[in-house]
């Protein structure tokens, strides 16, 4: 059980539309392991190089032999970690990198087959596994839950009746955890399919509120997998409890902590201009005196839970991978070349938790004493030949199995019992009711749930008309659907079909009239109509196939 | 001067109002995909008020040509004698030096913007023009305020460029500048702002532009703490820190709990450079400063709102945190002094003690004054605060177990306060930290003790606090800390083995009890080394071919401590003894075929190595003889 270190892979996508449209020239190049990248604006300098665990070249397509696929990804990485969750392992994959770069698309992908990222496919192979097991001894189970941190605060993405912010706390036995988080029992991968989705959504909805775009927020998924064991002898459970972690961290290009808009989270010899960041220098200070010298230092650290999700994977009994997206286009240097340098950082991560020995001087000097004691003793009997001893003995060790005891020292203890005192079947029936507020709450707001299939990805009704949509990111664009009825569909902050929220909505923000009208060949159609109500310039927009907002 | 009451004037003065309002407030508020919107307008605000400038200033002049032909001409004195700086063309208070900072203030504020704009070239321009247009006039109250705004930007501007040493240039200017206007004038200066006030409006108030003067020479000094930071000169970069946060206090510029954290982390930095007044200095105004951001409101009220709650939390967290950084302090100081007076088995050196007395009497006092003077934080209402708090521990290091004692206590009190926050309920990685602290203040005391019994105690105290929470902790989140408590438990056993062991060969025939004791204080010491080997072992408890850097030491120190315990277990009994021999030998022989395998790992444990090879050559010596022993009783 060696402590962890981080596995590390880069992956390059293809050119998007865009950049083949303005002719974008690809400034990564890999071999085997390393990649290196070229400065476009001195393709003179020597290019810059690093070494990965695994470079992935996923910029051409299938025909090349040396592309990288989606299977190529999750047998090198998703194999090996569900593996170690098997044994019992926590595991966490992070994923990091500029927005757009392809993170997403490694890590969920699209529907279509072979073109799945490597949580769906983890998560049927996960089950695929336990459904294959015929020991009547072993059962397993699994929960899951999904959380956004940002801005320092965790909302539960499961749960709509969660509010403001869940405090992260830690328990002995059950290492740290999010107060109030609410778990979900799943049977399936399309459960979890499923729950991913109305996650994502409610991910979404809470940017458009609140303005904000999806890369300055991390994103953490998480699979609790039970693995029990009854054992007929004692009639006691044993359990084999790991953490599966999909962490998707929050985009490189995330506005320094002064808020200035388009400020480059730059490396190098950069001055922050406000005073509020006079705390970031001085830590960095003293931490380097710190690290250089000795780590007897206390630092009060700021970017608490990251340390905190840190923490738990470096510092526990884990595996972690890191996936790094990079951007090929030339105009995305500054960026590629920051997520190249945060990822080969990011090899070196190692907890600080060291072990801080007593030096062995007195041993030593006792033992030098007791070998010359030997040593006189062994010429005074004038003995050569030593019969060297034998007689192995077993090692005595106890299995490490993690066994949840019970206590009750702490006052959360309590509530963490109950929690594990429910049944299955009560946790099933608590999931469900968790779903159906969500549901409820989803189509209050206008957004459609049932219709599109939980699907992830895009899925667009043919013939009704509704509104979908848009975010840089394309996990989350897209994700939302609204309906509009036939007659009137009101949509803005109150008493309304389609409830936005967010500054610059208006409370009857406008109103869509659709009329069913036949066509020349006899078929219906909706023509839909648009009113603004309450902006200065009072316009009606009529749409017949579909329109888009932001 | 006419032009000021003309319509023109206050057009101008009215725009330049509008720009600062986009520019600072609307651009907030600008949507995502059009950022700078507010800052575009405000720049082409900026831009016709120059143009207005140029027309109104040639007016000007034209009527200043007017009047010096009048009554003698104060341009010409101005422009024909240099004054006492050479090569300026006018002083910075007459209507010309006027005139150029006005401008200036304009390309200053369009440097500013473009800047803002992500257009750094033309930024750099506007600023460049600006230093030009000031830098034909002498230094007065009239530009002073402008000529340090404009290095600083000019400072920051060329840092991003990764041209540091330009950047300290310009800061180092603007830093000189500062000091002797003070020293030479000192009057509060001009302010940006009161460039463009039309007759009638009111200047800003006295105070408000000598805040924002000190505050640019504060952001100055921030900057130069960067710059030497980049430089690598960590030294200047701690002082220039330590001065941003002096004058941020004196002129009552900073939010109570976030000063209060960084004082305490610079302590922090002190401390690693075992400067230790400063650090205790950085502490005790902490301490002080932190209680100025009001009482922590009671659990009743925090159950009434969310608001207190929060509040509620985020005051006891930073309360303990630098209680923490207290911790530290006291903990540092202590092991500092130990360095300083062990022997080279860890004991104390009396000779040394005595020489170290002796000299610390004539020097340190003496020097520590000196220093001291540059340091002080505190404007007059929480000086005296900070003073007491620091009276009530030493920053020398402690010399003798009285010293060593004071230092102890104020530690142990800290702990408690810490502990307050990060309880074990929660904060269960924060929590055990602390008690490791708390764990290595008593180490560090029970050296200072002379007393065996006694310090044997200490290292009881150690076990008492780590034992329990080590056999709570799950290993699978908790790994690292679980072996870092493993260690520490297995070395306070030995310590308490050794101890017991001294004591008893001061007696002539240790009791049965002793020797229960002392082998239960083995079996102890064996049993927390063998879980750290255990916590080695893969699922299937299978122990790695090859251990990982991090381990591989710690791993082989502990083979080799639990062979040394097996071999000292006392027995009457020869075929314990025999076994207990055959144990350590298998210890032994596991470090010397490990390094055999592999061959790197020799160099992390050189000694033990050597020892080892020489015990497994020794040993069945040593259990021949028992063996024979065995056979004639037989």
């Amino acid at each position: 059980m060696a402590s962890s270190s981080v596995k590390v892979a880069v992956r390059v996508r293809p050119f998007n539309s865009r950049e083949t449209n303005r002719g974008a020239k690809c400034v990564i190049q890999m071999q085997d392991k390393s990649t290196c990248i070229i400065n476009p604006k001195q393709p003179k300098d020597a290019p810059k190089n690093f070494t990965f665990d695994y470079s992935y070249w996923s910029h051409s397509s299938e025909e090349d032999p040396s592309f990288a696929s989606q299977g190529k990804v999750y047998q090198d990485i998703g194999e090996e970690m569900l593996l170690h969750a098997f044994e019992g392992y926590n595991v966490c994959i992070f994923a990091y990198g500029q927005t757009g770069a392809g993170k997403s698309y490694t890590m969920m992908g699209k529907q279509d087959p072979g073109q799945q990222g490597i949580i769906p496919q983890m998560c049927e192979d996960l089950f695929r596994q336990t459904a294959e097991n015929t020991d009547p001894d072993l059962s397993f189970s699994v929960e899951v839950s999904y959380m956004e941190i940002y801005c320092e605060r965790v909302r539960d993405l499961l749960n709509p009746k969660s509010r403001g912010s869940l405090r992260v706390r830690e328990h002995p036995i059950m290492g740290p955890y999010v107060e109030d988080l609410s778990k979900m029992a799943v049977t399936n991968y399309s459960d979890i399919a499923d729950l991913m989705d109305t996650g994502n959504k409610a991910r979404t909805v809470a940017a458009t509120n609140m303005n904000e775009t999806s890369s300055r927020s991390h994103a953490v998924f998480t699979i609790l997998f039970t693995q029990r064991r009854h054992d007929h002898m004692t009639s006691l459970d044993t359990e084999k409890v790991s953490k599966i972690s999909l962490v998707d961290l929050a985009g490189s290009e995330r506005a320094d902590s002064s808020g200035a808009r388009g400020m480059r989270l730059k490396e190098g010899a950069n001055i922050n201009k406000s005073l509020t960041t006079l705390g970031k220098v001085i830590s960095a200070l003293a931490d380097m005196q710190g690290t250089k010298k000795r780590r007897s230092d206390f630092i009060p650290y700021r970017d608490s839970v990251l340390t905190w999700l840190l923490r738990e994977n470096l510092g526990g009994n884990s595996r972690t991978a890191m996936i790094a997206a990079l951007s090929p286009a030339d105009i995305n240097y500054e960026e590629t070349l920051s997520t190249l340098r945060y990822a080969d950082r990011a090899k070196q991560i190692k907890c600080n938790a060291v072990i801080n020995e007593d030096p062995n001087a007195r041993l030593v000097r006792e033992l030098k004493e007791e070998v010359n004691r030997l040593k006189e003793l062994l010429l005074s009997q004038g003995l050569s030949n030593l019969i060297t001893a034998s007689g192995e003995h077993p090692h005595v060790f106890t299995p490490v199995i993690n066994t949840r005891l019970r206590r009750s020292q702490c006052t959360e203890t309590e509530k963490i019992i109950a929690e594990l005192n429910e049944t299955w079947e009560e946790k099933l029936r608590k999931t469900d009711s968790i779903r159906q507020e969500r549901e409820a709450l989803l189509a209050e707001m206008g957004v459609s749930v049932k219709e599109d299939g939980g699907t992830v990805g895009v899925f667009s009704p043919k013939r009704t008309p509704h509104l979908v949509n848009l975010n840089e990111d394309p996990l989350m664009s897209e994700c939302l659907i609204y309906y509009i009825k036939d007659g009137v569909t009101r949509v803005g902050q109150e008493d309304v079909d389609i409830r936005l929220s967010g500054q610059f909505i208006k409370e009857l923000h406008c109103v869509f009239c659709s009329e069913v009208s036949e066509n020349n060949e006899g078929e219906s159609d909706h023509v839909t109509f648009l009113t603004f109500t309450v902006s200065h310039k009072c316009k009606r927009y009529v749409t017949k196939d579909f329109c888009a907002f932001e | 001067m006419a032009a000021h009451q003309s319509t023109e004037w206050r057009t101008v003065c009215e725009k330049f109002r509008l720009a600062q309002e986009l520019s600072e407030i609307e651009s907030r508020k600008d949507p995502e995909n059009n950022p700078f919107r507010s800052k575009y307008k405000a720049r082409d605000l900026l831009k016709e008020i120059h143009c207005s400038l140029v027309k109104i200033h040639i007016e000007e002049e034209e009527e200043g040509e007017d009047d010096n032909e009048a009554d003698g001409g104060s341009m010409q004195i101005a422009e024909g004698e240099p004054g006492n700086e050479c090569g300026k063309t006018c002083t910075g208070d007459s209507p010309a030096g006027l005139r150029a900072a006005r401008l200036a203030v304009l390309q200053y504020y369009l440097g500013v913007n473009h800047i803002e704009t992500e257009e750094l070239s033309a930024g750099e321009q506007h600023l460049m023009n600006c230093m030009k247009l000031i830098d034909k006039c002498t230094t007065t109250r009239e530009n002073v305020s402008l000529f340090i705004q404009a290095r600083n930007q000019l400072g920051i501007l060329w840092a991003g460029r990764d041209e540091i040493e330009k950047a300290q240039g310009f800061l180092e200017i603007a830093e000189s500048m500062y000091l002797l206007y003070m020293k030479e004038d000192g009057q509060p200066p001009l302010d940006l702002q009161d460039y463009f006030v039309s007759e009638g409006e009111e200047l800003s108030q006295q105070e408000k532009i000598r805040s924002r003067f000190e505050m640019a020479y504060t952001h100055t000094l921030y900057y130069l703490a960067q710059v030497y930071k980049n430089l690598e000169q960590y030294e200047r970069a701690g002082q220039y820190c330590h001065s941003t946060l002096q004058r941020q206090l004196e002129y009552k510029q900073f939010v109570p709990l976030e000063w209060a954290i960084n004082a305490a982390t610079l302590s922090q930095y002190y401390i690693t450079k075992t400067r230790y007044m400063e650090a205790r200095h950085c502490l005790a105004a902490a301490s002080v400063i932190a209680t100025l951001a009001g009482e922590i409101p009671s659990e009743a009220a925090a159950k009434e709102s969310d608001a207190e709650c929060e509040k509620r939390e985020e005051l006891l967290q930073k309360r303990s945190e630098i209680a923490r950084c207290w911790i530290k302090y006291c903990l540092n100081l202590m092991q500092d002094a130990k360095k300083l007076l062990e022997d080279n088995i860890g004991e104390l050196d009396l000779d040394r003690q005595e020489e170290l007395k002796r000299a610390r009497q004539n020097e340190e006092e003496e020097k520590e004054k000196g220093r001291k003077s540059a340091i002080l934080f505190g404007s007059s209402d929480t000086f005296d605060s900070i003073c007491s708090l620091e009276e009530k521990i030493s920053s020398m290091l402690p010399l003798d177990f009285e010293e060593a004692r004071s230092i102890f206590l104020v530690g142990q009190s800290y702990v408690a306060q810490a502990k307050e926050y990060f309880a074990m309920d929660g904060h269960v990685t924060d929590h055990i930290e602390i008690l490791q602290d708390h764990s290595a203040l008593f180490k560090v005391l029970a050296f200072f003790e002379q007393d065996l019994e006694r310090r044997c105690k200490m290292h009881k105290r150690r076990v008492d606090l780590l034992e329990p929470i080590c056999k709570d902790l799950n290993a699978q989140y908790y790994l690292l800390i679980c072996r870092q408590l493993q260690f520490e438990l297995a070395e306070s056993y030995y310590e308490m083995m050794d101890l017991k062991l001294a004591v008893a060969d001061k007696q002539d025939q240790p009791d049965v009890h002793t020797i229960k004791k002392f082998n239960n204080l083995c079996s102890s010491s064996m049993k927390y080394y063998q879980m750290f080997l255990d916590s080695i072992r893969s699922p299937e408890g299978k122990f790695p071919e090859k251990l990982e850097d991090e381990v591989l030491r710690p791993a082989l120190v502990a083979k080799f401590r639990v062979a040394r315990l097996q071999s000292k277990l006392i027995s009457n009994n020869l075929a314990t003894q025999l076994e207990n021999l055959n144990h350590s030998l298998e210890s032994y022989s596991f470090i010397v075929q490990y390094c055999e395998e592999n061959p790197e790992a020799k160099k992390a444990v050189e000694t033990e190595l050597e020892l080892s090879n020489e015990m497994v050559s020794l040993l069945p010596l040593k259990i021949n003889r028992i063996r024979s022993n065995m056979a004639s009783c037989n």
